[in-house]
């Protein structure tokens, strides 16, 4: 359904973004589904929609109260489930994209406070993962950590005499992951050697690794499915 | 001795269905970090050992040096297996909040020792914290949506709840057709079921 087009709401987004996606026809609801599906296939976690998600929500909010309307008035219920139906699928998006990351940061907290990764959450993001790792870190602490010799109590390094932190669990980044670019890209590297050259055509079905198109996802020249 | 003890602890872990928690074992537990100690003491030992002989600890490599280095080593590994027995029961822990919610019944307290109890209140509290601060709850539509309504069947007496703008009478084994949101919560736990024609 073409919510996104701004249909009822009547208002010219000074959004690029949307601008160029309505231009190209993407509602903010695909760019939801695509989001939430290259989050699902993605190991590590990826960059926050913070304008995309506040779209949805004003959307969703939208939504709810066409619905509210249209019982209130007696429209026929045939088209009130319409719209109910759209409302609930976009909601679960929203909900299934943000729980996606919750659990990506319950998994690797401390990887994720540790490095650029955390440029990647949103606000109420970064609050959460500090609070998951203080009481992961309190934890482990009292149960393991604070009870084993000393210069072995670190939770970042099995012991003082570790060169850097070892004990930090990372996502792993060369899983296979099935893709497939909107356009092409032609002749792309995977690996640093230059021994592997793969053309990407559009609308074909890729399985490689992660790390090889980290960049393309990053810069959503391709989509993960 | 060695990790050996530590590896068994981590069996128990392997032998357990993903997503189930054993009873804690704080025997096998106990018994790890006293191995600890006593690599440590001989760990230190030796090196004192190499220290009153006068040569480099740095660069000695003698019996004593190499005997340093398996207790060191052998430290390091039960240090490994404990963490990731606790981690990785943390981890399961972590999942039933998402999957049960935030009371977890009598029979999976039982198994949690008295700091996992902590860490998952305190877990749930921030995930909690979280979903307000967004104004959403994401432990509900955990699959993706059929119908908006669905029939159920409750399972427990539930009594008045007030879902939405209208209160409901939830008596045992009476049948509603309620909002997929609103039911979800009761049927994760058990206390209601769906009504398949």
């Amino acid at each position: 359904m073409a919510s996104g087009s701004g249909s009822g709401s009547g208002r010219w987004s000074e959004d690029l973004e949307t601008e160029a996606a309505m231009a190209m026809g993407t509602t903010d609801v695909e760019l939801l589904k695509r989001a939430w599906r290259n989050e699902k296939a993605a190991p590590e976690i990826l960059q926050f929609e913070a304008a995309l998600v506040l779209r949805a929500r004003e959307q969703i909010q939208l939504l709810e109260e066409t619905v509210e309307e249209f019982t209130e008035n007696g429209v026929d219920d045939l088209v009130v489930s319409l719209y109910q139906m759209d409302l609930d699928r976009t909601l679960f998006l929203l909900r299934s994209y943000l729980r996606i990351r919750l659990q990506k940061i319950e998994k690797y907290m401390i990887h994720i406070s540790k490095t650029n990764l955390w440029n990647r959450l949103s606000e109420q993001e970064q609050r959460f993962a500090k609070r998951c790792t203080d009481i992961m870190e309190k934890h482990l602490g009292q149960s393991v950590l604070s009870r084993l010799p000393y210069g072995y109590q670190s939770i970042l390094k099995q012991s003082i005499s570790s060169e850097e932190d070892d004990m930090v669990p990372e996502p792993q980044l060369d899983t296979f992951v099935f893709c497939k670019t909107k356009n092409a890209v032609g002749a792309f590297q995977l690996d640093d050697t230059g021994d592997e050259i793969v053309d990407l055509v559009a609308d074909d079905l890729y399985v490689l690794r992660y790390k090889s198109i980290k960049g393309l996802v990053e810069s959503g020249r391709i989509d993960l499915v | 001795m060695y990790g050996r003890r530590a590896s068994q602890l981590l069996r128990e872990l392997a032998c357990s269905e993903s997503g189930q928690l054993t009873a804690f074992n704080s025997d096998a537990f106990d018994q790890v970090i006293k191995e600890c100690k006593e690599h440590n003491m001989q760990l230190q030992s030796l090196i004192r050992k190499i220290e009153d002989e006068n040569l480099d600890i740095q660069t000695t490599r003698n019996e004593d040096h190499f005997g340093a280095v398996i207790h060191h080593l052998s430290l390091i590994r039960n240090k490994r297996c404990l963490m990731a027995y606790m981690y990785n029961r943390a981890e399961t822990i972590q999942s039933l909040r998402w999957k049960v919610g935030p009371v977890l019944p009598q029979e999976i307290q039982e198994k949690l020792n008295y700091s996992e109890e902590e860490y998952f209140k305190n877990h749930s509290a921030a995930i909690e914290s979280c979903m307000s601060e967004l104004d959403l709850d994401l432990t509900v539509d955990m699959v993706p949506p059929k119908d908006p309504y669905i029939r159920v069947r409750v399972l427990d007496d539930i009594g008045e709840v007030c879902l939405g703008d209208h209160s409901i009478s939830l008596t045992k084994h009476s049948l509603h057709f309620l909002r997929r949101t609103d039911a979800e919560p009761f049927i994760s736990q058990g206390m209601m079921e769906e009504f398949l024609e």
